[in-house]
């Protein structure tokens, strides 16, 4: 039998619109006309509304979306007004987690200063030192190759390795820190980086810092490396010296990536929890604790059992990470597009 | 018909021994088992041991065990218990009293065999009349010096095996002009053990009963026997009493930095000591001719019962209230609490047990140490538990930080400290 009899689909495709090429097949054949004439009406209502294609492409992803994000996060906002105990014990409580943790929660305001402190700085530094770091690779300093690799591995190093190394770096005893400095006959200088309220959380700011600039060293070297040739030819024929030629033309240029970077480097600040929790797990004195960790604390290691005082943190901070996305955005907001 | 008969007769017990075979497989079970002391041998050897016990007892049952280390095994717990899930027996402390007052625990009173624990480490886990764990891990606060360098200094230890206040404070000034640590102690992963020396101090200072009012939020800490006993080891921290790590020393790097390098006169620790130091030298054990004595922790002035010692249950077991196999968990637990099992724990762990055993069994080298710990406890007043049992929350996460941590590491002084110990505990 010709294929094309046998399959409608490829008899619809060589002879014109799949409503008017049905084929049926012989009175031995396989298919009754009813079955034909569903099969043909389930063809056409799919041809006429290709919503339930759509669909049926879209509800796998949107299955696992409404499960693993729209679901916690809605019950996350639940359990926020309620006291969750374990053995589906839920008792509503209003706003009552919100008052305790705004108003007398000491913890939670050092977790929002310290997590404060690192947003507000640590994206400057990751791009800041990020950009440096591309300049001198642009600028094709000797060893760049090597350069670009060891500048970046820090990047494919998990947290949990990174903890370890700079713990080690920072020790007092043995470390590689304190032991430049006794070398140095700096041994007043040498210290308990992590282990002193004072410098804890500068320690780890550093660290998190030199994990992350590679990250955006490759990010800045793509958008430079894509500026236009001619540009900054004819900035330099302008007499434009190397700094002005950064700061009047290639920055201008390259504003939309370090605005992109910055924002998702203060997405990461506003969350940061593995090295902190690797490296001093909030303390000494609570002079690391950041929101996040704070959070895991309350949730996990008190032993409470009670998940709506932790999800009442998460939500706060949920709308004080939107906000402060949205002030960026507006803060960094270009006015006119820069055409080149 | 003959050949029917024989087909019955043939057939028939071929098929019940099937039938059998497959009741029997479908009743044979696998228990979950997690337990924290995934880095300790002779432990994991223990428990092992005790299930194969469990299961020569019960063909076709088996324990899959999942060994932890002790922070995330508690996460992991929180988590899964709280989800109605989780092992059906798990590693568990006195101190987590909140998972009995969720109804997260089993109660074992009619579970595992009794007799051959001891009652008091019963009575540490008894709760409204109901037994929820199972004591198998018990310990006290121990003072442990290194004799040699004790001896270097030129300080006799007197008859009583304690300094008074004065004598520990020249101490401390001798061994810290001398260049060795006094008090060798480090805070890195654990959140007690830099407070030993102030929790021993404010037990002998207080005696059991106000000691007991002060950790359940009955004693303000800005009760003047409290200020004079933080006074002391703050006095003690500023003639540098502490290594200058002891924010990051680890626990175990804390051993051997007492034992083996840099080394160290006194090391505050509980005596589960024994059960990493008595192990061989290249698994993490102290030198072989190390010089190990035990004293009691200094006496404070005025001190209403200087003769005072805490005694913790630490590792038990228990059994998770949502099991299914709660009788054959039981069982796990009973292979364990035997007198052999009890001795084999203390022969081989080298700690004290709660279930009853045989302490002459211990011989060779480490003898003269037992018999040495058990003078020093023979007129000893216990205070059974360890701050971190009793306090929860606000209350535990400030211990964690400025009694364990801060206060020790000098970084708050005396009134700072109390203040906030007193505003995160003191409910009066």
């Amino acid at each position: 039998m010709d294929r094309a009899v046998r399959d409608p689909v490829l008899a619809a495709g060589r002879t014109g619109p799949l409503r008017t090429s049905l084929t049926t097949l012989d009175a031995a054949g396989t298919r009754s006309p009813w079955l034909e004439r569903v099969a043909a009406s389930w063809r056409e209502r799919a041809l006429d509304t290709p919503f339930a294609t759509i669909m049926a492409f879209l509800t796998p992803a949107l299955l696992i979306y409404l499960a693993f994000t729209a679901y916690p996060v809605l019950r996350t906002f639940y359990n926020s007004v309620h006291i969750i105990k374990p053995r589906g014990t839920n008792e509503f409580i209003g706003l009552k987690n919100f008052v305790e943790l705004l108003t007398h929660d000491a913890t939670f305001l050092t977790a929002v200063k310290n997590t404060m402190i690192w947003a507000s700085i640590g994206p400057f530094l990751d791009v800041g030192v990020g950009l440096l770091l591309a300049l001198a690779l642009f600028s094709s300093v000797p060893f760049a190759r090597i350069f670009r690799i060891a500048w970046f591995t820090p990047v494919l190093i998990s947290y949990v390795v990174v903890g370890i190394i700079w713990m080690w770096i920072y020790n007092y005893d043995w470390g590689i820190l304190n032991g430049f400095l006794r070398a140095l006959g700096l041994d007043s200088w040498t210290h308990a980086w992590i282990g002193d309220p004072n410098t804890a959380l500068w320690a780890i700011i550093f660290t998190h810092t030199w994990k992350w600039a590679g990250f955006n060293m490759v990010v800045c070297l793509a958008a430079l490396s894509a500026l236009p040739r001619e540009v900054l030819e004819a900035a330099e024929l302008d007499n434009c010296n190397w700094l002005k030629r950064f700061w009047f033309v290639m920055i201008p240029m390259i504003r939309p990536t370090l605005v992109n970077l910055l924002t998702l480097s203060l997405i990461g600040k506003m969350k940061v929890f593995d090295l902190v929790w690797i490296m001093t797990q909030g303390g000494p004195l609570w002079s690391t604790e950041t929101v996040s960790t704070y959070l895991y604390k309350r949730a996990f290691t008190w032993s409470t059992f009670d998940l709506g005082y932790p999800s009442a943190i998460a939500v706060v901070w949920f709308v004080v990470v939107l906000s402060c996305v949205l002030a960026l955005k507006l803060v960094f907001r270009e006015r006119g597009r820069l055409e080149y | 018909m003959p050949s029917q008969g024989l087909a019955v007769r043939v057939l028939g017990p071929a098929v019940l021994a099937v039938v059998a075979l497959g009741g029997r497989a479908a009743a044979a079970e696998e228990l979950q088992l997690w337990s924290h002391w995934a880095d300790h041998e002779t432990k994991v050897a223990f428990v092992e041991e005790a299930v194969k016990h469990f299961e020569a007892q019960h063909p076709g049952d088996t324990v899959k065990i999942s060994w932890y280390q002790k922070p995330p095994l508690q996460a992991a717990l929180a988590a899964s218990l709280q989800a109605g899930q989780g092992p059906d027996i798990f590693y568990c402390e006195t101190g987590w009293s909140e998972y009995v007052d969720n109804g997260l625990l089993e109660p074992l009173d009619d579970l595992v065999d009794w007799s051959n624990v001891e009652g008091w480490a019963r009575d540490s886990w008894t709760f409204d009349g109901k037994t929820y764990g199972f004591p198998l891990e018990v310990s006290t606060v121990e003072m442990y010096y290194n004799t040699d360098e004790l001896a270097k200094l030129g300080v006799k230890l007197p008859e009583s095996k304690q300094f008074d206040q004065a004598e520990f404070e020249d101490l401390v000034k001798k061994a810290a002009d001398a260049g060795i640590t006094p008090i060798v102690q480090g805070i890195g992963d654990r959140p007690y053990p830099g407070a030993y020396l102030i929790n021993e101090t404010l037990l002998k200072k207080l005696g059991k009963e106000d000691y007991d009012k002060l950790l359940h939020g009955g004693l303000s800490f800005k009760d003047p026997r409290v200020i004079e006993s933080f006074q002391f080891v703050e006095d003690l921290v500023k003639e540098g009493a502490y290594p200058k790590s002891f924010s990051t020393l680890k626990l175990g790097e804390s051993h051997y930095y007492f034992h083996t390098n840099p080394g160290g006169l006194l090391f505050p620790m509980g005596s589960w000591y024994t059960s990493r130091a008595f192990n061989p030298v290249d698994k993490g054990g102290q030198p072989e001719d190390f010089p190990l004595g035990i004293m009691r922790f200094p006496a404070p002035d005025d001190a209403a019962c200087p003769k005072c010692k805490t005694l913790s249950v630490g590792g038990s077991f228990c059994i998770n209230a949502n099991s299914e196999h709660k009788k054959l968990a039981g069982d796990v637990i009973s292979a364990m609490a035997t007198p052999e099992m009890g001795t084999k724990w203390l022969t081989t762990i080298l700690v004290q047990t709660g279930v009853k055993s045989d302490a002459s069994a211990i011989t060779g080298k480490y003898k003269p140490y037992f018999d040495e710990l058990s003078a020093l406890d023979s007129d000893t007043d216990f205070y059974i538990g360890q701050p971190l049992d009793y306090m929860k929350g606000q209350c535990a996460e400030t211990f964690k930080q400025v009694m364990n941590a801060g206060f020790p590491a000098g970084q708050v002084g005396v009134e700072q400290a109390t203040d906030m110990m007193d505003a995160a505990c003191y409910t009066d």
